[in-house]
């Protein structure tokens, strides 16, 4: 554990020196991403200024589903981006096969490969939604909070992580799985606004389906003191579940993969 | 001999194999395109409604004209969402751009051309896939007078071609800056919101319908979809017209000089 600890903090001085050579990338990279989210909230601020709130949620509040699905995301885009580009750049180029030969574990190999500082801007953008939020709304940041915030926002990352890692296995056989990751990954649209608004199946599929609903929804409703029982807890507890299952099912991909060649 | 069969029965079906999986690569893509759309078509007819819930009309509107602008826009955004800069961009870095300038058609003309016929192909894409979704599952309802559809299919026309001397104008900074995914994604973001693709421009506060409408980006997806949702009554046509030729001109002109001025700046990397 201390041993991949100390791998992943060489891997990212490597890549904290690749990216400072390109300045200019990097600060383009973190910064695009902040923008296409102003767009998004430019929008439902304006729509939301005229109405006192949606299906009982105010603005704040829905910021508030807003900032944690955006913190989650960001975990994801920080520390599991090359997941969407495994096949891509991983298995066509037979790349993948260098990872084998090596002592460690290739799916960490694969994950400290490469740091998206693209992820960064979602971050930011996160804690300033979390934050503006929890003011206005009073959300007093007692140390259970604090601890359920950050438990709840670690879940979430691993939700994000967890079915990239399923959707990403397809590589094995099709080479390219970024057609397959997006189709799941897309879903989590939905999870941006307060799952009550939609129809009873969308909030079921949402919620034990394709469980994004704990990244966002449920943390915030249970920040809100909203009566929502159970499903308050269960996020890490679902990650978990989640992680572990897309990592049998990574190791099964693994015994069937033979190399593209050449 | 049956060892010499045997090698080509593998080497055929390793080709098969190889060749079904691209086919199947290229399916998925348009399969999960059209679902993402769907997806978010869903998304918004959803939060809508909650926004119409208990409430006669919203910002002006009410909730049938909103779902129809709505789900109209989403079809139309990907028309407008990707510009010029990227295919500039590749022209630049790879150094073709040497090449096209001295090619006796206009590279401007070529352009537009290929835009135009993009347009055609993506409008009918865009009807026969979503566009059949929006009609069936949320009961999308068009206006069944043919001068509406005219004066719609008009207004796109001209607002496509006021976009496109935009772009081509954007375009131009790829002679400059070589970061040009970063400039996409600048324009992207900019023109998703000012162009109506997310919200109905009627509702933004005062201040910020006054940015939208010094933009051209409105006149390619909201003054079109507008006009087909009934937000535009049709007898209005004639000074959206107006307003779009001048746009246009103005547009036209800029961008013949702008390209002019920056083409000098060309540096054709490599070989």
């Amino acid at each position: 554990m201390r041993r991949y600890a100390r791998l992943y903090w060489h891997f990212l001085l490597q890549r904290f020196k690749i990216l400072l050579e390109y300045r200019m990338n990097f600060v383009i990279g973190a910064g695009s991403t902040v923008l296409l989210q102003a767009a998004g909230l430019l929008a439902v601020w304006s729509v939301m200024r005229q109405i006192p709130d949606l299906n009982g949620w105010t603005f704040d509040e829905i910021l508030l589903v807003y900032g944690l699905i955006t913190l989650s995301k960001s975990i994801n885009h920080m520390f599991a981006d090359n997941l969407w580009i495994f096949g891509r750049a991983y298995i066509r180029t037979g790349g993948f096969d260098r990872f084998l030969v090596r002592p460690i574990n290739p799916l960490f190999h694969l994950l400290a490969d490469r740091f998206c500082h693209d992820g960064i801007g979602n971050f930011v953008v996160g804690i300033a939604l979390v934050l503006k939020a929890s003011l206005a709304l009073h959300i007093a940041w007692t140390p259970i909070n604090i601890a359920y915030c950050l438990v709840a926002v670690v879940s979430g990352g691993v939700i994000f992580i967890a079915l990239n890692l399923l959707t990403a296995v397809s590589a094995f056989w099709i080479i390219d799985s970024i057609p397959v990751t997006s189709a799941i990954f897309q879903t989590h649209e939905f999870a941006k606004y307060p799952l009550t608004i939609y129809s009873r199946g969308i909030g079921i599929v949402m919620t034990w389906l394709i469980p994004y609903g704990f990244a966002s929804f449920y943390p915030a409703a249970h920040l809100l003191g909203r009566p929502i029982g159970v499903l308050a807890w269960l996020g890490p507890l679902i990650a978990v579940a989640l992680i572990t299952l897309a990592y049998r099912i990574w190791l099964w991909g693994l015994s069937h993969y033979s190399s593209t060649g050449s | 001999m049956t060892l010499a069969l045997r090698r080509k029965g593998r080497l055929y079906r390793s080709i098969a194999v190889m060749t079904f999986k691209q086919y199947l690569a290229y399916n998925l893509w348009f399969w999960v395109q059209l679902l993402g759309q769907i997806l978010m078509m869903t998304v918004f007819v959803f939060f809508w409604r909650a926004v119409y819930a208990g409430r006669g009309t919203v910002g002006g509107l009410e909730q049938q004209q909103t779902i129809t602008y709505i789900l109209l826009a989403q079809m139309i955004a990907p028309l407008v969402q990707w510009g010029q800069i990227l295919p500039m961009g590749d022209l630049v870095r790879e150094g073709m751009i040497a090449i096209e300038l001295t090619r006796p058609v206009d590279l401007q003309e070529r352009f537009y051309i290929e835009t135009l016929s993009s347009l055609g192909y993506s409008l009918l894409q865009q009807v026969l896939t979503v566009g059949l979704f929006a009609r069936f599952v949320f009961h999308l309802q068009l206006p069944s007078d043919p001068a509406i559809w005219a004066a719609f299919g008009l207004t796109l026309l001209l607002g496509n071609a006021i976009l496109f001397c935009f772009d081509w104008m954007f375009a131009c900074l790829a002679f400059y800056s070589t970061e040009v995914w970063g400039l996409h994604v600048v324009r992207e973001g900019t023109v998703m919101f000012f162009s109506g693709a997310l919200v109905p421009l009627v509702m933004l506060p005062g201040w910020l319908q006054s940015v939208a409408s010094w933009m051209p980006f409105s006149q390619a997806l909201y003054t079109p979809v507008a006009l087909l949702s009934g937000i535009i009554p049709a007898a209005q046509a004639p000074q959206v017209w107006l307003v779009q030729l001048a746009w246009l001109a103005a547009l036209a002109v800029g961008s013949r000089v702008v390209f002019r001025l920056a083409v000098r700046k060309v540096t054709v990397q490599g070989g």
